[in-house]
């Protein structure tokens, strides 16, 4: 193996500190026994106890996870359909159809969340006059997350397929597989791959999303992040410090795990 | 963030003068018909400003469930409200904005037969220019703008503007992250109103705060925690705060202190109002009128370390917070012109000179 220049790894050193060094940081504060986290009080563990002991959090932690994975779930199912659809078909509208696709994703988080809040308060009001009447809330929110993650569902499962022609599933029909045999043998299976990246994106997505989240939400339902940034006001809480260490603890355990699960796969597409 | 959520409050209004012009501003709102089920009351308020355990006792004593949400600042509120998000009955925002939403259409005048504790409030702070008759809000907590030192890094002889605006170069200093407030300090300074219209003295002010961002010992400008912790890690001299931020921090340093400047200073009320759209507006009245009585008024308090405009509550705060002379400010400043509320501009002129000198400090 050819030696990286030790110039190259210093500086690649350095990248990986600034990307890492404010995780770290966190992390050694959600020790600190001291209510703001200025200067360093002492070693406590206290801040878990404070965190494990808050019922909003809890919620918040449960509302986040139900919405992230409901949503995965339904945007990578309708995503992947979309994706297939653009790549198999020759439509009619097809640029026009992935200017829209596209869309959604250029889109300020802003400008998706302040619509959809007008959208919901429009329907309401259409329902309300038939004497029915909804709340924002966990269907609010879902709607509008599995909104944003539809796209980048299927725009990953059509890059992944883009070099595919249709002839692989051609043969297989000429073969005498079935319409859906085709479907999963040989077409899902390539994109796999594509599907798989597109979920944890739109997982991700969801997990963070704030801005679409805080106004889609009615009253008394709050994810993660909107109870992190509305404490903005008075400053954050150094129990949120150990709740972003947990969440850190957790996500290294997921990757690890992803990476021991998929290997073996890997290698066999 | 905020940018995004200012940025989202423009793009509401926007659509709003197009689906709907109010002709009128809602004085005579229509009399509310309650859609609630009257047991479950919906507030939205700041993060960390209300004791939670007034809150279970409220809900306790009347059978009832008390949601609360939280935002982060006034324009993100009224952006969630004004889209028509869910339909809470109280809100708390902070006394500039009570005008602009009353003009929105989301307020209902208070009924004052059924908060007879209004009577607590003190004098000073009844009938406020920024809402008269308190048509609309009563006062919740307020804050003044104080400078901020920790003894321990430097003590200041006299708390006085000055030490800011004056010729020494040397401290290291923080603004507050507020373009009312930094402009409104300045002009305390050069002893006019904070919300002057005069655009001579505005014209001084700006001058001024050239000046000041252009020292050696400018630090920047931050919210109240920032500068709160740089005070704690003794990381600069002084800073502008509101000063519940900071005196929640005596708990943990004794030598962080705050004070009013002896020129004046602004002040800003956080309300309480009722929404139009309100479902619960007979409950939504019992709370407020609940959290105006003086135990309760007292108890806030000594959770927030915000001060309360509640002159029944004054006797029962805690010792450490009624000696504080920058948490009760004299009676007299409130009518002596020392200390200004920061109050609504008129649109046009006087809004864009504001804006411009805030521009321009901040694109230093």
């Amino acid at each position: 193996m050819r030696r990286t220049h030790p110039a190259l790894s210093a500086w690649a050193w350095l990248v990986y500190a600034f990307l890492y060094l404010p995780i770290v940081v966190v992390i050694v504060f959600s020790f600190n026994d001291s209510r703001f986290g200025a200067t360093w009080a002492g070693f406590t563990t206290r801040w878990y106890g404070v965190l494990f002991a808050r019922a909003d959090v809890r919620e918040a932690v449960a509302h986040t996870l139900e919405i992230a994975l409901l949503s995965t779930v339904v945007s990578t199912i309708l995503g992947t359909l979309v994706g297939l659809g653009l790549w198999r078909y020759t439509l009619r509208f097809r640029t026009g159809l992935t200017f829209l696709l596209v869309m959604p994703i250029v889109m300020p988080d802003v400008v998706m969340g302040v619509s959809l809040l007008m959208f919901y308060a429009f329907v309401r009001g259409l329902l309300e006059r038939a004497g029915w009447t909804f709340d924002n809330g966990f269907w609010t929110v879902l709607l509008a997350h599995v909104t944003f993650q539809i796209s980048y569902v299927a725009l990953t499962v059509r890059s992944r397929l883009a070099g595919y022609g249709r002839d692989l599933e051609e043969a297989a029909r000429d073969l005498g597989a079935t319409g859906l045999r085709s479907f999963l043998h040989v077409v899902l299976p390539l994109a796999t791959p594509g599907v798989l990246a597109g979920a944890l994106l739109a997982f991700t997505l969801s997990l963070d999303d704030f801005v679409v989240t805080y106004f889609t939400s009615g009253s008394g339902f709050r994810t993660l992040p909107v109870l992190i940034y509305t404490n903005v006001k008075r400053g954050v809480t150094p129990d949120i410090n150990a709740l972003s260490a947990l969440l850190v603890l957790v996500t290294v355990v997921a990757i690890i795990a992803a990476n021991a699960l998929l290997r073996p796969r890997r290698s066999a597409t | 963030m905020k940018r995004s959520l200012v940025l989202g409050l423009i793009l509401l209004c926007g659509c709003y003068r197009v689906a709907k012009v109010p002709t009128t501003p809602t004085v005579s709102a229509p009399t509310p018909v309650s859609r609630g089920d009257g047991r479950t009351l919906r507030v939205f308020i700041w993060s960390e400003y209300i004791d939670p355990d007034i809150v279970t006792a409220f809900e306790k004593a009347n059978g009832v469930k008390v949601i609360l949400d939280t935002y982060e600042s006034n324009e993100a509120m009224l952006a969630k409200l004004q889209g028509g998000g869910s339909e809470y009955d109280i809100a708390v925002p902070s006394n500039y904005v009570i005008q602009t939403m009353a003009r929105a259409g989301l307020l209902q005048p208070l009924n004052k037969t059924w908060l007879p504790n209004l009577k607590n409030i003190g004098a000073g702070f009844l009938n406020a220019a920024y809402d008269p008759g308190n048509t609309y809000s009563v006062p919740y907590q307020y804050a003044a703008t104080g400078l901020a030192f920790n003894r321990a890094r430097y003590a200041p002889p006299t708390a006085t503007w000055d030490l800011i605006f004056g010729p020494q170069d040397t401290l290291k200093f923080i603004l507050l992250d507020d373009p009312r407030e930094v402009v409104g300090a300045a002009l305390k300074y050069l002893g006019f109103s904070a919300n002057t219209t005069d655009v001579a003295q505005l014209r001084a002010a700006r001058d001024l705060l050239r000046r000041t961002v252009a020292k050696r010992g400018f630090e920047g400008f931050d919210g109240g925690p920032g500068t709160r912790n740089k005070l704690l890690a003794k990381q600069i001299d002084l800073g502008q705060i509101y000063v519940g931020d900071l005196l929640i921090a005596t708990e943990e340093d004794k030598n962080v202190q705050v004070e009013l400047p002896q020129e004046g200073t602004t002040i800003s009320m956080d309300t309480l109002v009722v929404l139009r759209r309100s479902p619960n507006p007979e409950l939504a009245h019992r709370f407020i009128n609940y959290i105006l009585s003086a135990e309760v008024g007292a108890a806030i308090s000594n959770y927030t370390y915000y001060a309360t405009p509640n002159a029944a509550a004054q006797p029962l705060l805690d010792d450490f917070l009624k000696e504080v002379p920058a948490l009760n400010p004299p009676a007299a400043w409130l009518t002596n012109g020392k200390l200004d509320f920061i109050g609504e501009l008129p649109a046009g002129r006087p809004q864009r000179l504001y804006d411009r000198i805030w521009t321009e400090l901040k694109s230093r």
